[in-house]
């Protein structure tokens, strides 16, 4: 009696879990399935196998230059992302009057579509833009100003706009949630405000900073609409991916699946390292 | 040389206000002032050289967006869209969320790991198997079909906000709802619901931005019916008409920043990281 009660609720459950399965089975799993198949097509054909387009793209060399330009970007976003985060969040921490506003402030490129930030940064920061209108005229030897927009310190720098929330918010969350008593015992023993900062409060913010930075990290890595409207030249592997349908007419659907193999693995790499070090962090307090 | 570094320490400290305003002031200026541009670019006429300001106003642009650019109808086609994703995902959610969040469940947290993947891994990844599934099926191009290839990343944010929304219902309180003689129905119109309505709506209202910002899986599914607002505005970027791209920009950040008044409001902004997928 007790068993069939079980087994019902189980059946419930499952029931319950149904809808989302389907969404997970229908719009995710079975599109990276058929993603692998077809990367193992050869280009627009629907029988026979090959592993032409990975051993293209993995070969050359402009494609591995995809792979470490899309590295690069991401890794140094992450790396500006901590040293924005850290001044902000020590600045938000003290909830001087008016903090509210700032949060807001530092929320707002995580709310606005990617591309009206892309479109206003390029503006902002182009040969015309206030950037370069405050150089010429702050900076008199420089005539001509500087040309940010479509270069690759450009890009790092609209990264960074885009992404920087994400390490902020946590370096933030860490920071407050720091118990007081711990820098007061430290000023007590009669640490100065850089050693406590540099000895206490950093290390013990440390986990909610890789945490944050690891986000900032694997958006970067999958940034598309960014880098298709200000990239110019530089094509990171979600632009690479998409450039390879919209280009050529036919489009290559094989080829494009293989680099959208190539980078899906390498997320899910990142993730497992990611909630491996969260695990570990997380363990040890 | 210690000395000199430990007297700078020091007097940093003693203007520790006035450093901090300049850091927060100094952000401020770094995300805000590109907006500033595009709104200032939006109303301004003959603004060439080296001029700070517009030299003249014009609501010309506006104009243009609207008739050329066809932003009332690519603003009720974002609308739709976004609509049909919240109800399903909210319903997706829903369920889901009341399996994870009130039944035992074996594996309970990789199996939500597991519908959470979407929001993890870049979305052009699956956006590519998405669109070749919907062009067999015809799906690409109708406010359904955009709006479903939208439930890939906005139902595992609803299930998650709804999992923790369910969670934290109170035990005691449904008991106490029964021992005063609620019947089932009665508990949930009365009790559950009114309960759990903050997070629907905070599920709601996050779904409905992802849907709004969706750039990817429009990109791939969108055809000359379902333009939405952000594929709107990149092919705006491409023609390279940047006072009336300017303006479409305007028309489009402002329902984002109400959006982001509510979030503030009614949610916790933490839960906004939750999901780290490039967009």
């Amino acid at each position: 009696m007790r068993h069939a009660g079980v087994r019902a609720e189980a059946a419930v459950t499952g029931a319950m879990l149904l809808p989302a399965a389907a969404a997970f089975l229908g719009l995710f799993c079975y599109p990276m399935l058929l993603t692998l198949v077809l990367s193992l097509r050869p280009e627009g054909s629907e029988t026979g196998w090959t592993l032409s387009h990975y051993l293209a793209f993995l070969g050359d060399a402009d494609s591995r230059g995809v792979v470490l330009l899309t590295f690069g970007l991401a890794l140094a976003a992450t790396l500006g992302s901590i040293a924005v985060s850290v001044p902000i969040a020590l600045a938000l921490r003290r909830r001087l009057p008016g903090h509210r506003f700032f949060r807001l402030i530092v929320l707002i490129p995580l709310v606005v579509p990617g591309l009206i930030g892309a479109l206003g940064l390029l503006i902002f920061w182009g040969p015309r833009g206030w950037f370069n209108l405050f150089l010429t005229q702050a900076v008199p030897i420089l005539s001509r100003g500087l040309t940010v927009t479509y270069t690759l310190p450009g890009l790092v720098l609209f990264y960074l706009w885009l992404y920087f929330p994400y390490t902020c918010v946590t370096t933030l969350a860490a920071l407050e949630g720091l118990d007081p008593a711990i820098e007061e015992a430290a000023e007590v023993a009669g640490a100065g405000r850089w050693q406590i900062l540099r000895h206490v409060l950093l290390p013990l913010a440390t986990p909610g900073i890789l945490a944050g930075s690891v986000l900032t990290f694997m958006a970067a890595f999958g940034a598309f609409s960014v880098p298709l409207v200000a990239g110019g030249n530089y094509r990171p592997l979600a632009v690479e991916i998409y450039k390879q349908i919209a280009v050529p007419i036919p489009p290559h659907w094989s080829g494009a699946s293989a680099i959208a193999v190539v980078m899906g693995a390498v997320q899910v790499g990142f993730l497992v390292i990611y909630m491996r070090a969260v695990r570990r962090l997380g363990g040890r307090r | 040389m210690k000395a000199l570094a430990r007297a700078y320490g020091r007097g940093l400290w003693e203007g520790r206000a006035v450093l901090a305003y300049t850091i927060l002031l100094s952000l401020t200026l770094f995300i805000v002032a590109p907006f500033l541009m595009i709104a200032l670019r939006s109303v301004g006429k003959g603004w060439f050289g080296k001029l700070w300001l517009p030299p003249q106003l014009t609501l010309e642009w506006y104009r243009w967006a609207i008739e050329v650019g066809n932003i009332p109808e690519v603003l009720r086609n974002t609308v739709i869209i976004g609509v049909i994703a919240v109800a399903i995902s909210t319903a997706i959610g829903l369920f889901a969320g009341w399996a994870f969040g009130r039944r035992r469940l074996p594996g309970k947290e990789l199996v939500l790991a597991l519908f959470l993947l979407p929001l993890m891994i870049p979305s052009i990844t699956y956006a590519l198997g998405v669109a070749r599934i919907f062009y067999a099926l015809g799906l690409v191009d109708t406010h359904f079909g955009v709006a479903l290839a939208h439930v890939a990343v906005c139902a595992p944010y609803a299930i998650m906000v709804l999992a923790a929304t369910f969670e934290g219902l109170d035990e005691r309180v449904l008991e106490a709802a029964s021992v005063c003689g609620a019947g089932p129905v009665r508990r949930f119109f009365h009790v559950v619901l009114p309960l759990v309505m903050p997070g629907i709506l905070a599920s709601a209202i996050f779904t409905f931005t992802h849907s709004y910002n969706e750039f990817t899986l429009t990109l791939l599914t969108y055809g000359p019916h379902t333009v939405t607002l952000p594929v709107r505005t990149y092919l705006a970027v491409g023609d390279g008409y940047w006072e009336i791209t300017s303006a479409m920009a305007i028309l489009m950040v402002a329902p984002s920043l109400l959006i982001l008044a509510l979030v503030q409001h009614r949610a916790r902004p933490e839960r906004l990281v939750g999901g780290f997928k490039g967009a």
